[in-house]
């Protein structure tokens, strides 16, 4: 299935200058993506690199105002520690039954701040049962070769020190359905991916 | 009588205070720390000191509590010129203030008795009064399904035994197994009929009668209500307790709610502390129905000794109809004191603020009633009527689902994980005619469906004929439902008829249903897929079909690997 689906809505490398093949330190494209209002938020990852990563040593911020998470889709390095401040007027539950990661500090009130350190790679969906229309995603990546597109779709991913050789690009998005690509990088600068996808159900990060 | 009785309890009051202030004579302001000042009085009534009063300055989030004298002290900023409004507010009382001034020697508070008797004879008010001032309360309240269940076609339909068009005839009816009896249906669709002295006591005549008892459940009959208890003669087997009375003073009106200081001309306000808990629901979010033969039902097939006890519901002639409220209270009392959870009440998810209501605001009313009686409070304290249930915003997140394969030779193996996240209950609660299903399917990397070698599929009743069309019968999957069954041993059968539950798949609340599943590869070279749906169908298919009710169904979630 996921092939014939590659084959219609796949990825299309596109060779726009072949004259002076430049290597390029980024791995740039496009995403469109049919049924969503906007193409932004789509994680655009590499897999088969080695599965190395340090994380940061601060921590990242999922903010809970206006009863929403922001952002809506936090992508991070496994390893690092994500801080949840509740800074809205209401108290909120933010918590995790996945199995990537399962947490949950009841409710708290504004101003109150928890962090938690993601050790796991995966996905984690986030939750506050008092509020149903809170949803948002971590997803926690294995190597650090990986970028959210932009409102217009763009995305480029830096792979410097890369080594030489075949790689998978792969999407996620959690109303559409996941693609993967076959490349050998590095890739000419001129090189961009146009990546087609669709509503549809979203996949695993890693299989 | 009234004024006298009113004269009475004053002089009474003033004895009293005069009394308690020979004893303690230190009833005043003084600075404790250099930026507040201390408020110090009691809390009387006409019997004597009120102990366990709950007494705060207007809208503020934190409130003392009286002693056994009926004495309070209150810290607070330091106020120069304003009066400053000290409410008490108890269970049984009617809420009531004073003014503190600065300087003044005290500032008691007196409490009034609520009336002690309910009266039957009682009409409600219409929520478009209480519109008038509740606005934005009242407009989502109004888009709940309870604020139109006495006018809800498919009750209806179901009492009477019509379709949607209002023929006869048309798939199973209370009225056509039972000719003679009422079938009770308006004390939890109409319960303001059901209460009234002389009010319908059958659904279709509650529709006919005046206005004010076919508002479904209304703002004044659910603000008419003191305390829930358990009783044995309910189909709930809990009752609330009404108090209506028309105050005894000017144009007020009589409610209970969670503030103990609401204190003006326009309602008579009294505290209850049963609006805040889990229980308030119960009268109608509970349904049993004694079984009619004389057989127990075995229903160690379906429950767990611990889940039948946690429902609390009597032997095993009883069959749970809606188990809503025990699946609350039993998930609840099960949890560690510093579970996380603990303390999660039915109002904290159906009565939350949404998106849509956004800018948060300060105050219960608008308009002319803001300027003239309006407490600013935290948005914390103030609780939007949606009460959203089996709606695509409260569904969407009631349950996760995760997907898992792994191909061993030509064997591919799929695991799914389904979690309760949101829900404060099993899932789906409620009517036990909601379903929620699970729809898996894996194929190869030409889109052909593999074949399934082990694991469950989804039950005939889910629908024969085009997918299309939402018929999923025999397709691998699970059902989530409860079903009950009758005598001659037909399933999902109307409340009424059934003399047991067959079988209770439903999910239990934070908790996690691994199912796994085997599907054979062909090429083993192949890379397959799998690809699970999650469904919230409200209704069973032949019996949307026959009442032809439209029957949405739900995509709560999908998943892909
Ligand atoms: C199903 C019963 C029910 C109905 C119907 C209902 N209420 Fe309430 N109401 C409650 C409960 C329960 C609370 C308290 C919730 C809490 O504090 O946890 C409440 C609280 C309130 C409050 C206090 C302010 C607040 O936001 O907590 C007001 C005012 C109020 N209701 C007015 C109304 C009006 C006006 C209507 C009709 C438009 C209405 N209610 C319909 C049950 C109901
Ligand atoms: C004339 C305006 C007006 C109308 C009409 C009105 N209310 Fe109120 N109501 C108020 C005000 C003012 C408050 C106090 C608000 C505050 O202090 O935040 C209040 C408070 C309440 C409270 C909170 C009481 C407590 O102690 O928890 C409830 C419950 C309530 N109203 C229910 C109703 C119901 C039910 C109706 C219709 C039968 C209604 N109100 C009609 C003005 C009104
Ligand atoms: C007087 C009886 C009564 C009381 C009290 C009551 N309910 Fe209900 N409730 C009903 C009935 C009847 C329905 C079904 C309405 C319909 O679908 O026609 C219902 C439906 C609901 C629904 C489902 C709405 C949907 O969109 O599917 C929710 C949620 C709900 N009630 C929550 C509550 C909560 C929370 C309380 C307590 C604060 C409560 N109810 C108190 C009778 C009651
Ligand atoms: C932790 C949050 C939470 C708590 C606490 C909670 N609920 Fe719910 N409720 C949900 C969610 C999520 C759903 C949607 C899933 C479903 O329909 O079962 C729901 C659905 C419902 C429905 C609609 C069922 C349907 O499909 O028609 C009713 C009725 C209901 N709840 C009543 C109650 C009552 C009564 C209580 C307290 C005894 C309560 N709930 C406590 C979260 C909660
Ligand atoms: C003990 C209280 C109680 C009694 C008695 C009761 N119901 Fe209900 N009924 C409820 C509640 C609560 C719900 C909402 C549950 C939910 O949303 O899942 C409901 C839901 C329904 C629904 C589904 C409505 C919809 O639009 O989804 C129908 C139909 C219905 N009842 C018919 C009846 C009939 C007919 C009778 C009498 C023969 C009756 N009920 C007696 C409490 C009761």
């Amino acid at each position: 299935m996921n092939s014939k689906r590659i084959l219609i809505f796949g990825l299309i490398f596109l060779m726009m200058t072949t004259t002076h093949v430049v290597a390029s330190d980024l791995l740039s494209g496009i995403v469109k993506a049919q049924g969503l209002r906007k193409p932004d938020n789509i994680l655009v990852y590499l897999t088969k690199t080695p599965d190395q990563i340090t994380p940061p040593q601060e921590a990242f911020v999922l903010d809970q105002n206006n009863l929403t998470f922001l952002p809506h889709t936090l992508v991070i390095p496994m390893g690092s520690t994500v801080a949840f401040p509740n800074n809205d007027k209401v108290d909120h539950n933010v918590f995790s039954l996945s199995r990537t990661k399962k947490f949950n500090f009841g409710s708290y009130k504004p101003g109150v701040s928890h962090n938690v350190i993601f050790d796991k790679p995966g996905i984690v969906e986030l939750r506050c049962d008092l509020h149903s229309e809170m949803i948002s995603y971590i997803l926690v990546m294995k190597n650090s070769y990986f970028a959210l597109t932009d409102k217009k779709g763009n995305f480029s991913i830096d792979v410097k020190g890369l080594a030489q050789g075949k790689y998978t690009l792969k999407t996620w998005h959690e109303k559409l359905t996941n693609s993967k690509l076959a490349l050998e990088l590095p890739a000419a600068v001129s090189q961009k991916a146009i990546i087609n996808l669709k509503r549809g159900a979203p996949g695993v990060l890693y299989k | 009588m009234r004024k006298t009785v009113f004269f009475a309890t004053f002089v009474n009051f003033i004895l009293i205070v005069a009394a308690f202030q020979l004893i303690m004579p230190i009833t005043s302001w003084s600075s404790q720390k250099k930026n507040t000042s201390v408020i110090r009085g009691v809390v009387a009534s006409q019997y004597g000191m009120v102990s366990d009063a709950r007494v705060r300055i207007a809208g503020s989030k934190d409130f003392t509590l009286t002693d056994i004298n009926g004495r309070y002290t209150l810290e607070t900023p330091l106020f120069s010129s304003r009066a400053i409004k000290i409410t008490a507010g108890k269970d049984g009382w009617f809420n009531n203030s004073v003014n503190a001034l600065p300087g003044n020697q005290n500032a008691n508070v007196m409490l009034f008795p609520i009336p002690e008797k309910d009266n039957p004879n009682y009409r409600f008010i219409s929520p478009a009064v209480c519109a008038r001032c509740h606005n934005t309360l009242a407009k989502y309240w109004d888009k709940s399904k309870m604020a139109h269940t006495t006018s809800n076609v498919k009750v209806i339909n179901m009492f009477n035994g019509t379709d949607a068009t209002g023929r006869e005839l048309s798939g199973p009816g209370y009225k056509i197994d039972n000719p003679d009896k009422d079938g009770n249906c308006v004390s939890c669709h109409a319960p303001s009929a059901a209460v009234t002295k002389g009010g319908a006591k059958d659904i279709e005549q509650a529709l006919w009668s005046p206005k004010t008892e076919w508002d479904g459940i209304s703002c004044d009959y659910c603000h008419k209500i003191r305390k829930v208890t358990k009783t044995s003669d309910t189909p709930s087997l809990f009752k609330s307790h009404l108090r209506r009375q028309t105050p005894l003073t000017g144009n007020s009106i009589l409610v209970f709610g969670p503030y103990d200081d609401v204190v003006n001309t326009v309602m008579s306000a009294s505290f209850s502390p049963a609006f805040d808990k889990g229980s308030y629901c119960a009268a109608c979010h509970s349904q049993i129905k004694k079984s009619d033969s004389k057989e127990p039902w075995n229903r160690k097939q379906v429950y767990t000794d611990e889940e039948w006890q946690g429902f609390d519901i009597g032997d095993d002639s009883v069959i749970p109809v809606q188990t809503t409220y025990q699946e609350w209270r039993s998930w609840q009392s099960n949890l560690p004191a510093d579970d996380s959870n603990k303390g999660k009440r039915c109002q904290d998810c159906h009565m939350s603020w949404r998106k849509e209501m956004l800018p948060y605001d300060n105050y219960v009313i608008e308009g002319h009633a803001r300027d003239m009686w309006g407490t600013k409070r935290d948005p914390q304290n103030i609780r939007p009527h949606h009460f959203d249930g089996g709606t695509e915003i409260q569904l969407k997140t009631a349950l996760s689902m995760e997907i898992e394969g792994q191909i061993n030779d030509n064997i591919l193996d799929v695991n799914v994980f389904i979690t309760n996240t949101n829900g404060g209950h099993w899932i789906p609660t409620g009517d036990p005619m909601r379903n929620v299903m699970l729809i898996l399917s894996a194929t190869d990397s030409h889109g052909k469906t593999l074949k399934k070698i082990k694991g469950e599929e989804l039950p005939t009743w889910t629908g024969v004929g085009k997918i299309e069309e939402g018929n999923y019968a025999g397709l691998p999957g699970k059902m989530f439902s409860k079903v009950l069954k009758d005598k001659k041993g037909n399933i999902n059968v109307p409340f009424w008829k059934a003399t047991e539950v067959a079988a209770d798949t439903r999910i239990r609340p934070k908790t996690t249903v691994k199912l796994k599943y085997q599907f054979k590869i062909e090429n083993p070279d192949d890379e397959p897929a799998a690809e699970a749906k999650l469904i919230y169908r409200p209704f069973m298919k032949s019996l949307a079909k026959v009442k032809k009710w439209e029957n949405n169904d739900i995509l709560i979630t999908q998943s892909a690997w």
